[in-house]
């Protein structure tokens, strides 16, 4: 069996216009290779392909070309799917149904004893919180209710794999940080995550590696060391100087700012800001912080997107 | 198999439907009204109550079928619930067999009760039941099941108001279509004899599920034609339901 967990192959999607429209490509030429125990997030602006790709991971598109496997099998076949747990973005449930009833029909879909069944729906109602509201009719659901039964059911299988789109859109603070925890458990769990967001700092809480998509393209993959790790955006420095002032640093006065007694100043590498720690500690000022601000993910993303 | 949980769904799904409720109201008043209809008749109140009744049964069963079998997967695109459905370990065509099977299953329970009502108007004046009906209610449940496969099948082609108008113009071409096979036969020599005869193969022949007349009437038979009835319905109904399963499977979930 493979090692890896979910895997894509010159994977493409190419929608059909509608009369007199042209083509659209939702995908092109997609590699990637997740494996097994990874939390992978799936990143990129409205439009870029991350829905796109999902579908096709979880045979709700027909690929135009490529191929998906997973953990080894491809997903051609329906038995792709037994180890699987799936959440669509804004999940849309069957009003008619209560929570229960919900949980139990997906359980009968992967084949479940009724009193595994039982058992799993109370362990998962209680896990997302909607125990008070189990025996109510799902149309009566906020979204954000509607957003835990919908994690509720991915986990219905026990899966090894658990693809999620935009899990963390559509809470209230609380329900994130409910959504967060469930997900970090996951992935304590050793469970495979591939999730997309476009939320960067769940990501970069969550995420063991990155993938950037922008117009149906892969544009970069890498751990969120490999990809935000090496460069440093700025080094700030906080301290007090109290007789020669500012011009001490020689520094330009677009880099100060002053507030009270103290002075905040930041420079571009380590270099340099040796060299203005030891300036403000021969004229008798006093540091009170040195911080390396280091690129964040977000700042990534953006220089990537906008090329 | 999975499709059993998804008929048990659909079941429960078209039971708690307000518009299905509505319908089967409506059609059980309507046959209860008969009893009227049958007063202004001069001694054939019997009959008149009869033909009327089974009329009703498959007037709304064809609503029931056209209203709900399209609703059934459009609704189910367009809300996308079906997402969290066909991404499970499930074969497209269980989803749609499944969904056909509960729709199915609520049909019988309408048909059932629209029978009871027929059988309790006949009841009060004939003093007696005529368990003649039942068998042209067989037949009227089978093409109500051929209409919603028909209503299946247009719907995962076309807009949800294209698919009603195709199914209820296969369902009025069907009770016409024996009048192309008696005019070829009448004019053995006409030019479009092929294309006639081609057009009443591929339309289904709804006259061979329909008995009211001659259960009405008291009319003799044909031989085993309940039977041959079914089968004809049965068959026809699985063509089209295997045409919708080919095209489902190949449906994009967008």
């Amino acid at each position: 069996m493979s090692h890896f967990a979910i895997q894509t192959s010159r994977l493409r999607k190419v929608y059909k216009g509608e009369l007199g429209q042209k083509d659209y490509t939702g995908l092109e030429g997609l590699d990637l290779d997740i494996p097994a125990g990874e939390v992978f997030a799936f990143l990129g602006p409205n439009g870029a392909g991350k829905t796109t790709t999902i579908k096709l991971l979880t045979r709700l598109l027909k690929p135009s070309s490529g191929s998906v496997t997973i953990n080894g099998v491809s997903n051609t076949s329906h038995h792709s799917m037994e180890r699987v747990g799936y959440l669509s973005e804004q999940p849309n449930i069957y009003g008619y149904l209560t929570a229960r009833e919900f949980l139990d029909f997906i359980g009968k879909l992967f084949g479940l004893d009724p009193g595994v069944r039982k058992k799993r729906i109370d362990g998962l109602i209680e896990l997302v919180g909607l125990k008070d509201r189990d025996r109510t009719l799902i149309r009566g659901f906020s979204r954000g209710m509607t957003q835990r039964l919908g994690m509720a059911q991915a986990l219905m299988n026990e899966p090894d794999i658990l693809i999620l789109d935009e899990p963390l859109s559509n809470l209230d603070p609380v329900g994130r940080k409910d959504m967060r925890d469930i997900i970090l458990g996951l992935k304590a769990e050793k469970k495979t995550l591939f999730f997309s967001s476009h939320i960067l700092h769940d990501a970069e809480i969550v995420a063991d590696r990155v993938g950037i998509l922008d117009h149906g393209r892969l544009v970069q993959t890498g751990t969120l060391q490999e990809l935000t790790g090496s460069g440093l955006k700025t080094i700030e420095i906080v301290c007090s100087i109290p007789q020669a002032g500012e011009s001490v640093l020689g520094l330009n006065r677009d880099r100060i700012v002053r507030q009270g007694d103290r002075t905040l100043t930041w420079t571009d590498d380590m270099e340099s800001a040796q060299v203005i720690l030891e300036k403000i500690l021969r004229s008798g000022g006093k540091v009170f912080s040195v911080t390396p601000q280091r690129k964040s993910l977000e700042d990534l993303f953006i220089s990537r997107i906008r090329g | 198999m999975k499709w059993p949980a998804i008929a048990s769904l659909t079941y429960k799904e078209t039971i708690r439907n307000r518009i299905l409720i509505n319908i089967l109201l409506f059609a059980v008043a309507l046959i209860g009204l008969s009893l009227v209809i049958g007063e202004w008749s001069l001694g054939e109140q019997a009959k008149v109550i009869k033909d009327f009744g089974l009329s009703a049964m498959s007037l709304f069963g064809l609503l029931i079928a056209i209203f709900i079998g399209i609703r059934l997967m459009v609704q189910e695109l367009e809300q996308k619930t079906l997402y969290l459905v066909a991404s499970k370990p499930v074969r497209r065509w269980e989803i749609l067999f499944g969904k056909f099977a509960g729709l199915s299953m609520t049909l019988l329970l309408n048909v059932i009760l629209m029978l009871l009502a027929l059988w309790a108007v006949d009841w009060v004046i004939e003093k007696r039941i005529d368990f003649q009906l039942a068998a042209a209610v067989v037949l009227i449940y089978v093409e109500i099941l051929l209409i919603v496969a028909f209503a299946l099948f247009f719907s995962s082609l076309m807009s949800p108001t294209l698919a009603a108008v195709a199914t209820l113009a296969v369902f009025i071409a069907g009770h016409l279509s024996p009048i192309l096979r008696d005019y070829v036969q009448l004019r053995p020599g006409t030019g479009l004899k092929g294309l006639y005869m081609a057009i009443y193969y591929v339309i289904p022949n709804l006259e061979n599920l329909n008995l009211k007349m001659a259960v009405v009437e008291h009319l003799e038979r044909p031989p085993h034609a309940v039977e041959m009835g079914i089968l004809y319905g049965v068959l026809y109904l699985s063509f089209v339901l295997i045409a919708t399963c080919m095209i489902f499977e190949k449906k994009d979930l967008k």
